[in-house]
């Protein structure tokens, strides 16, 4: 995020920084993320969907612009900076996104939009341009098209994305190239080859590591193992342009982690549930009926959400993975509800909770 | 420890630099760290330690060494 394009988001990530740098670098309950899927429709079928896009699982419902909005100011004042809109697959139907971008008022945060890239031509880019997108991120499986259009379901969808992400940058958008590591290939060839393309134009990477969700229900044989987070944790270093939300992106010897971002980084369906996480289908609340703070609140009473954990809860926690995501195997539809799930020795004492859900500094809605 | 040498500590620790680093004004963007994560990280770590709050107009025109002591001014921090 360049700071002169977005001073607002700027001084909210300023607050994160300080909030993590006095919880010893970890993230603690600060605020920092929203992922909202605005609509489950997708062009693709891509084999590790962890929306079940490919099922045509709940790909007419969406949230309307009344709600982004309410939604939106809320996460502003709890002092959210990224906002993360994704699908389904958004470029499905651009008006709707385009006036859902307006309903959002990006240039309150970083908002960028995650996509297959499949749509995303110079035009389409030059409109998210115009409608104060921060940032695309558009996914690769592979450096080989094959591959990576076999993984999706359709041919020449490997292109699609190359092509994406050069009229993202050409139009002065963030560009970052999203991959998916597992354990099935996370010391491969191909993910070096991506790596290396990456950072030759110039993107950023952002690693998700493969979880058991979705499509994947209860595949838990893709999640990474030590080995595995050894190597890329290795490439971070090594590369210097790659990301994970799980790293601390302040670090500047590229080597600590903030901890798992559960509840710190919201995700919310088309149905208006929110879960903990896009990748821990595990429910906290539903916007229809909350507040995104009193959701949060909510959220971080459970120890496994409050409480940090080095680990990546659904991809690498494989105890946490067994215990609360394998009983019929989730997805964001049906996701596990966190009452029904955890005891009351999951539950945080009350006099331990801290709340950074909110900062008083912020420059209020009507001021902007 | 004076408001020189907090002041320089930010950078320092911000920007992984030595004092060697401040023969020269250091501005925004001359060296690889000091990007915009860079930047928040030292606007941060500078409103932590002097324990102010800065506006959004002064973290963007915070653009070198030299204009952030003219800035911190404002805040009646005297370097």
């Amino acid at each position: 995020m360049s700071i002169f394009d977005n001073p607002i988001a700027a001084k909210k990530l300023i607050s994160f920084r300080k909030a993590v740098m006095k919880n010893d670098g970890l993230i603690g309950t600060k605020q920092r993320g929203i992922d909202i899927n605005l609509n489950n429709a997708c062009n693709l079928k891509c084999r590790h969907c962890f929306t079940n896009s490919p099922l045509n699982d709940h790909i007419t419902e969406r949230l309307s612009n009344d709600t982004l909005a309410r939604i939106s100011d809320e996460a502003h004042d709890q002092g959210i900076f990224e906002y993360d809109l994704q699908g389904g697959e958004l470029l499905m139907k651009p008006k709707l996104l385009f006036e859902a971008l307006e309903a959002i008022r990006p240039e309150r945060f970083y908002l960028y939009v995650t996509t297959n890239g499949y749509r995303l031509d110079r035009d389409i880019a030059k409109k998210l341009k115009a409608a104060k997108v921060s940032r695309v991120s558009v996914s690769i499986d592979s450096m080989e098209a094959e591959v990576h259009d076999d993984f999706r379901g359709r041919v020449g969808s490997w292109q699609r994305a190359i092509e994406a992400l050069e009229h993202v940058k050409a139009v002065g958008i963030e560009p970052y190239l999203n991959i998916t590591v597992g354990h099935y290939n996370a010391l491969s060839d191909d993910v070096e080859n991506m790596l290396k393309y990456s950072k030759s134009k110039g993107y950023t990477t952002l690693v998700n590591v493969a979880t058991p969700g979705g499509l994947w229900k209860n595949v838990t044989e893709v999640m990474v193992d030590e080995q595995d987070k050894e190597h890329l944790l290795k490439k971070r270093k090594e590369y210097g342009n790659v990301l994970r939300n799980l790293w601390n992106p302040f670090d500047q010897e590229s080597e600590k982690l903030l901890g798992c971002n559960t509840v710190n980084r919201l995700y919310i369906t088309p149905l208006g549930d929110v879960l903990v996480c896009p990748y821990v289908h595990i429910k906290i609340g539903n916007i229809y009926e909350n507040s995104l703070k009193e959701i949060s609140e909510e959220g971080f009473r459970y120890k496994p959400f409050h409480d940090n954990s080095q680990l990546c809860l659904a991809g690498e926690d494989r105890d946490f993975v067994k215990k609360y995501l394998t009983n019929y195997g989730t997805s964001i539809f049906k996701p596990e509800l966190a009452s029904d799930i955890f005891s009351q020795e999951d539950m945080v004492n009350p006099k331990d909770l801290i709340f950074k859900s909110h900062n008083p500094n912020f420059p209020k809605v009507s001021t902007i | 420890m004076s408001n020189l040498d907090k002041y320089k500590q930010c950078f320092m620790t911000s920007f992984t630099i030595d004092e060697s680093a401040f023969e020269k004004n250091i501005e925004y963007n001359s060296i690889p760290a000091w990007d915009s994560i860079g930047h928040m990280s030292l606007v941060a770590d500078l409103e932590e330690v002097f324990e102010i709050s800065m506006d959004i107009d002064d973290i963007i025109e915070f653009s070198s060494y030299n204009k952030g002591i003219e800035i911190l001014m404002k805040y009646e921090v005297s370097i």
